[in-house]
């Protein structure tokens, strides 16, 4: 016998609101990572039993031709972590320093500078996009979300993900390389 | 490099704490109970009488620990706060304006007619917090030959409260 579907489980905690326990034992690791990823283990931490508790008393609003719940969840995560923003760029940050220590590893050759500054734009380029496109190209590029994924999260129609998702490309690049030369290069 | 691969360079994992995800999971089953079964009214309310509502409801929650159940304030037409409800363990304490219904604050009256005792779980730490909340002590903090803790304090106003914790087992 297979396991019931997270919309099976949504659809009998209408009745029997225990039920929704599952939903968390089904999915809370995974948001507590991405949570995680987004803002570091405290704010992470803080947020993960709101996060369930505003699903749990949203359940209502789960669309049940939806099988996994979890883009859903994600969608009510990222509005949860809107109010952290500055934790945000703060991990962020964090985030490009360890990444340009690891492409330099010790070393002082001129790709090992090259990547010592392009990390930290990176993150601030990251830093500067819209919500909606900092949200898109997170899930995508972190989270690793299909398309439809993303939609659910989103509550957009797939279009609106691709440009969204487009946009940032452009942006990105555009702040990453002021001048549009492909100067800096990391490995 | 293309954009996204760069920004997947920044992604980091953080390093949790063991016990968060259980953390989160009571917090959700508390939400999950509470959906269950609505709050249970206790078959008693005592009902305090302050002459200033506001200062009473900041005292008994900074010296205290009573907290006010923020949806059950009755507030006049005009703005004046007329009662408000603060949750003590699982039970609730009315706290209303004075001269309604025919009580009277000690502020006021020069003497309590009557005193609440209230059980807590740490009682050295309530107490170290009703005094750094510049509660009167009116009795320290001392044991009973029946295993009881207790110390007895004065709010704002005048109102004596008995705070008390068993210790250890009722000697029989």
């Amino acid at each position: 016998m297979s396991s019931p579907s997270d919309a099976d489980v949504i659809r009998r905690s209408l009745g029997v609101p225990e039920a929704f326990g599952m939903i968390y034992d089904r999915h809370a690791a995974t948001l507590l990572r991405f949570l995680g990823r987004r803002a570091g283990a405290r704010v992470a931490e803080g947020l993960l039993g709101d996060l369930f508790r505003i699903a749990f008393e949203r359940r209502t609003t789960f669309d049940p031709s939806r099988a996994s719940a979890l883009p859903w969840l994600y969608g009510i995560g990222g509005n949860l972590l809107a109010k952290h923003r500055r934790a945000e760029a703060r991990w962020l940050r964090a985030g490009a320093r360890v990444a340009a220590g690891e492409a330099t590893d010790g070393r002082v050759s001129a790709a090992a500078l090259d990547a010592r500054l392009l990390f930290p734009r990176v993150a601030d380029a990251i830093e500067a996009l819209p919500d909606d496109e900092r949200e898109a190209l997170l899930l995508f590029a972190w989270e690793e979300l299909s398309y439809q994924s993303m939609a659910d999260a989103l509550q957009v129609p797939i279009g609106t993900v691709r440009s969204r998702l487009n946009r940032a490309r452009a942006r990105l690049r555009e702040l990453i390389e002021p001048n549009g030369k492909d100067k800096v290069k990391a490995r | 490099m293309k954009p996204v691969d760069l920004a997947r360079k920044l992604r980091r994992e953080a390093a949790f704490d063991p016990a968060a995800l259980e953390r989160g999971k009571a917090v959700l089953m508390a939400a999950i109970r509470q959906a269950v079964e609505p709050r249970r009214r206790p078959t008693v309310v005592p009902q305090v009488p302050y002459a200033d509502i506001r200062a009473a409801l900041a005292f008994l929650e900074r010296a205290f620990g009573f907290r006010e159940i923020s949806t059950a304030r009755f507030v006049s037409a005009d703005g004046e706060l007329l009662h408000a409800t603060v949750e003590v363990g699982d039970s609730l304490i009315g706290v209303g304006g004075q001269g309604h219904h025919g009580a009277i604050s000690p502020l006021s009256g020069g003497a309590e007619s009557q005193f609440i005792s209230v059980q807590v779980d740490d009682i050295d730490a309530h107490y170290q917090r009703a005094v750094a909340a510049g509660a009167r002590i009116a009795n320290e903090l001392r044991d009973h030959s029946w295993g009881e803790r207790t110390y007895w304090a004065l709010d704002l106003e005048g109102h004596r409260w008995r705070f008390g914790q068993q210790m250890g087992e009722v000697p029989r």
